[in-house]
């Protein structure tokens, strides 16, 4: 399967965070065992769930304070429902979303597998959900 | 009309002395007043992979992404016991011209307090500025512009 170039972010959750990637930057999408293996930018990503696609994402700056105390370059943060979302450039992926990374912490899997449920309900999500998204 | 300079003068220098006392590990800390935006229940607060120890993560507040900070990882306080109401204290950090807003999670928030300047003695002249007796303890003065300019 692979996620066509729409309008708005891909939401990821990986390594326990949730994790934004333009739609615009992926170039494919794959179930990877119990997560999902994302192309974009010519560099290989890996999720353990997919949350869905949305639009509307008002992306900020990290502030420089969080750069003091977290060595990764993110594009910038959002938030989604009530979720902290890091929204980041693929060119340089965090090492939490690097495919094969060592020392990444898995994330607990699938939705639905031994989640709090939050995020996943798709609640006010832009009709874009994985379903649609998929070839 | 010099008496109502002298009370204004008097007012501004025991605003800028205002404090909020929180509790942070074993340690008590007294932020700056002026710079609390709220103090709020603990946030809950979203990990981000490879941080610090001093950065929690991040929370949602007032529909932003909040970077929360671990106040008592910040000054170095042993661990105290497990707290029962902790909260998140948000506030303004970095210089006036380049203020940034962020979390500061800690175990109490416990009053409001007068720190006169003369009262303190200096510390690292950076995050803590100094330690002053308020009510039988010393507590921890924290000087939050600093946080934001040690980057």
């Amino acid at each position: 399967m692979s996620v066509p170039h729409a309008r708005g972010f891909l939401l990821v959750r990986a390594a326990g965070g949730v994790w934004g990637i333009a739609n615009a930057d992926v170039d494919g999408l794959a179930a990877r065992g119990t997560g999902y293996r994302i192309s974009a930018c010519g560099e290989v990503l890996a999720a353990d769930e997919i949350l869905g696609v949305v639009e509307g994402l008002s992306v900020r700056p990290a502030a420089p304070v969080l750069r003091r105390y977290w060595s990764e370059l993110p594009a910038g943060l959002a938030v989604y429902g009530r979720l902290p979302v890091v929204v980041v450039d693929p060119r340089y992926p965090p090492a939490a979303l690097r495919l094969g990374e060592e020392g990444r912490q898995p994330g607990p899997g699938r939705a639905g597998e031994g989640q709090s449920g939050e995020g996943q309900s798709g609640e006010g999500q832009s009709g874009e959900g994985l379903d649609e998204a998929r070839d | 009309m010099s008496d109502l300079l002298d009370q204004a003068e008097s007012r501004a220098r025991r605003e800028e002395g205002t404090h909020l006392l929180v509790r942070a590990g074993e340690y008590s800390c007294a932020l700056p007043l002026a710079l609390v935006r709220r103090v709020v229940r603990a946030l809950t607060v979203h990990p981000l992979p490879g941080a610090a120890g001093e950065l929690e993560g991040l929370a949602e507040f007032g529909g932003e992404p909040l970077p929360v900070l671990n106040l008592a990882r910040l000054v170095s306080s042993p661990p105290g016991a497990n707290p029962s109401y902790p909260v998140t204290v948000v506030v303004w950090v970095g210089p006036p011209e380049a203020r940034e807003t962020i979390g500061l999670s800690a175990d109490a928030a416990l009053e409001v307090v007068h720190v006169p300047a003369g009262s303190m003695v200096a510390g690292d002249g950076g995050f803590v500025q100094g330690e002053a007796p308020v009510g039988g303890e010393v507590v921890r003065v924290l000087n939050l512009e600093a946080l934001g300019n040690e980057a």
